[in-house]
């Protein structure tokens, strides 16, 4: 079987993190192209891994790709998609999928019309304590779920033009990063009924959010957001009526490496953890989405389960304004 | 300084007996249970004396500690109050917010101390926290996060009529409380999901709390009876304060040694902090000699307690509730 060529449109964080993962397949895919609007980003990621560089996908000859894989803030993921299913391309697109329900609708509706694929970038379907959590629940390890805790959060992630400050780009914890969870819940407990919010009123650089949802499963979730936080870390806690599951990536990490106060130039010494794998969940979830479009397989995240994310996250951020419950 | 137990329905009264006599000064007048029974068992294994008559015991005390069923804390603060015995009564205050007013009222009538048998007042990580709090070193609070995980304990606590509710009534009073002494603010709204999905004794044995207090912090607290028999501990306490500069989060039980014994069967932790108890007792008496206490007090305790009714009124109406305040 061929690689697909796979052009990707974003050379920031997740861009880099998407290319590093196609150099480590290179029988299911390799790196065509990259587009960026800053060249100076841009053609360093290209010139990186030896491939060209393009300001816009205008610029590119359609038959040099196969796959357009989009990496661009929330905002531009609808505008990419629509170019690249007209280009009857089959589309990886990074989470969330869109900044609201309609556009979201809208990508899919383009989608189908084209009769393109569409992948969503739900990669914590993909991590493995949590794949692993979720099977241990459908098998009845833990009996009937109840009540499940979890938490994800470090400090305020620094991007293109600090677009993560503007509410209206990234649209807080609640839509960038708690969208993660909210997705693997509904994958794992099914659909929503409800939810309650609550979030800080839009401040310079924090955010911080707390999500109830009650599912129509009767399962209660409550799930905390922050960029206010030190270290990157996720837990959960799922507890039912017979025993309860939990990890802390805090506790998680295989290798951790400590430089002396002395070699970290007087400062207090540096430690870093790690959590070194042969795989990682990023790589798992590109090549599994690689072999949806190449082989056909039934894909473990849908485009509709990305609507379905974007849903509840934007119930929530609307219930955390209103001050109310909202009913999905 | 002679202190009386009534009732022993709660299962610290046996911690309040042996930390009574840690204490120089006191003198242990008896304990008196409207179980006569039971109350003469506890009796003799503390080697005091039993009282099947409240008020014979209340006429030689100076001050009583309330450990009866919640249903019934208010009989027996009236009663002491009515004999002028100051009190340290058990959480819940009591299963009604107007029956707390009444017996604070009475208190306050009597001229008699009503403190809350609440030890995580007396916890040194929670004062720690608050003094890193009020220190100003996270800034401005935003939110906090709060757990008093527990598991069934059985008996009266599943009996609506004499406990008032399940894990909701059972363990939000001691954190919602914590969190107001931190916050510095009345709670002003609460929206709760709580449900009976683990233990099914026809009481609830879990829930969520999402709370929000008037100068604008919120909070999530969960109370839940989801600590099922594999789980190595009977609970938690943990309290994270999120703040513009900083977070800080507490685990007040850390402090434990693993044993993983065969004659156990599992393994299981061992706390070998503070006894809170302990603390809590000594507080008291300290409040009885008129020195200035960070004790719980009445008004605390129906503050407390407002939050829980709050919380199975939001939960039966699937609304956010505001609170009413009992005046007092």
């Amino acid at each position: 079987m061929q690689p697909l060529r796979v052009l990707l449109i974003g050379a920031g964080t997740m861009g880099g993190v998407h290319a590093d993962a196609y150099a480590s397949m290179p029988e299911h895919a390799v790196l065509a192209g990259v587009i960026d609007e800053s060249p100076e980003r841009g053609r360093t990621l290209a010139e990186r891994f030896g491939v060209s560089f393009y300001t816009a996908l205008e610029e590119v000859p359609t038959d040099a790709f196969d796959v357009v894989d989009v990496c661009v803030p929330t905002p531009f993921h609808k505008e990419a998609v629509t170019k690249a299913a007209a280009l009857s391309k089959d589309i990886i697109c990074e989470k969330p999928l869109a900044p609201s329900v309609a556009e979201a609708e809208d990508m899919i509706q383009t989608c189908e019309t084209y009769g393109v694929k569409l992948c969503v970038g739900h990669v914590v379907r993909f991590f493995p304590q949590y794949t692993a959590a979720k099977q241990m629940i459908a098998s009845g390890k833990i009996g009937e779920v109840a009540v499940v805790n979890m938490f994800r959060g470090g400090p305020f992630p620094t991007a293109w033009q600090d677009w993560y400050n503007r509410r209206d780009y990234s649209g807080g914890v609640l839509l960038d990063l708690m969208i993660h969870d909210f997705d693997f819940l509904r994958s794992t407990f099914g659909e929503v009924d409800r939810v309650f919010a609550q979030e800080i009123p839009e401040r310079d650089h924090l955010s911080y959010a707390t999500a109830t949802l009650r599912f129509k499963s009767g399962v209660i979730a409550n799930l905390t957001g922050s960029w206010a936080h030190d270290k990157f870390h996720t837990s959960f806690e799922f507890a039912g009526s017979q025993g309860i599951i939990d990890d802390n990536t805090l506790k998680a990490a295989s290798l951790t490496v400590h430089r002396n106060a002395r070699e970290a130039g007087g400062a207090q010494g540096v430690s870093v953890p790690l959590t070194p794998t042969f795989e990682n969940p990023y790589f798992k979830e590109l090549r599994h989405f690689i072999e949806v479009f190449r082989d056909g397989i039934e894909p473990i995240v849908t485009a509709h389960d990305g609507l379905e994310a974007v849903r509840i996250s934007t119930a929530c951020m609307a219930s955390a304004l209103e001050g109310r419950p909202v009913k999905l | 300084m002679r202190i009386g137990i009534m009732s022993t329905a709660h299962m610290h009264a046996h911690a309040y007996l042996d930390g009574l006599k840690k204490v120089n000064g006191v003198e242990l007048v008896g304990v008196y249970d409207d179980q006569v029974s039971r109350g003469r068992t506890v009796a003799n294994q503390h080697g005091v004396p039993f009282f099947d008559d409240a008020e014979s015991m209340l006429k030689t005390c100076d001050a009583a500690i309330v450990c009866s069923e919640n249903a019934n804390h208010k009989r027996d603060v009236l009663r002491a109050a009515a004999a002028k015995v100051h009190i340290l009564c058990e959480k819940p205050i009591a299963t009604r917010a107007e029956d707390a007013a009444e017996m604070v009222r009475a208190c306050q009538g009597n001229h008699v101390h009503l403190f809350m048998a609440m030890p995580v007042r007396c916890v040194a990580s929670i004062r720690a926290l608050r003094n890193v709090v009020q220190s100003g070193d996270l800034g401005e609070v935003v939110a906090m996060r709060g757990t008093n995980h527990g598991y069934m304990p059985g008996g009266w606590f599943v009996d609506k009529t004499l406990s008032g509710g399940g894990a909701v009534m059972d363990h939000t009073v001691h954190v919602a409380d914590i969190m107001r002494w931190i916050a510095g603010s009345e709670v002003a709204q609460v929206y709760a999901e709580v449900d009976e999905r683990i233990h099914h004794k026809g009481i609830d044995d879990c829930g969520i709390l999402s709370i929000r207090f008037e100068n604008g912090v919120f909070a999530t607290l969960d109370p839940s009876w989801s600590r099922t028999d594999a789980y190595p501990t009977w609970g938690d306490v943990t309290l994270e304060v999120v703040g513009t500069r900083g977070t800080a989060a507490v685990d007040a039980f850390a402090q434990h040694i693993n044993v993983y014994s065969t004659l156990d069967g599992k393994g299981t932790q061992h706390f070998y902090g503070d006894n809170m108890d302990d603390y809590l007792v000594r507080e008291f008496l300290r409040a009885l000699n008129g020195e200035p206490v960070l004790l719980a007090t009445g008004i605390d305790g129906l503050r407390a307690l407002e939050v829980a009714s709050a919380a199975y009124q939001s939960a039966h109406e699937k609304q956010a509730v505001k609170l009413a305040r009992a005046s007092v």
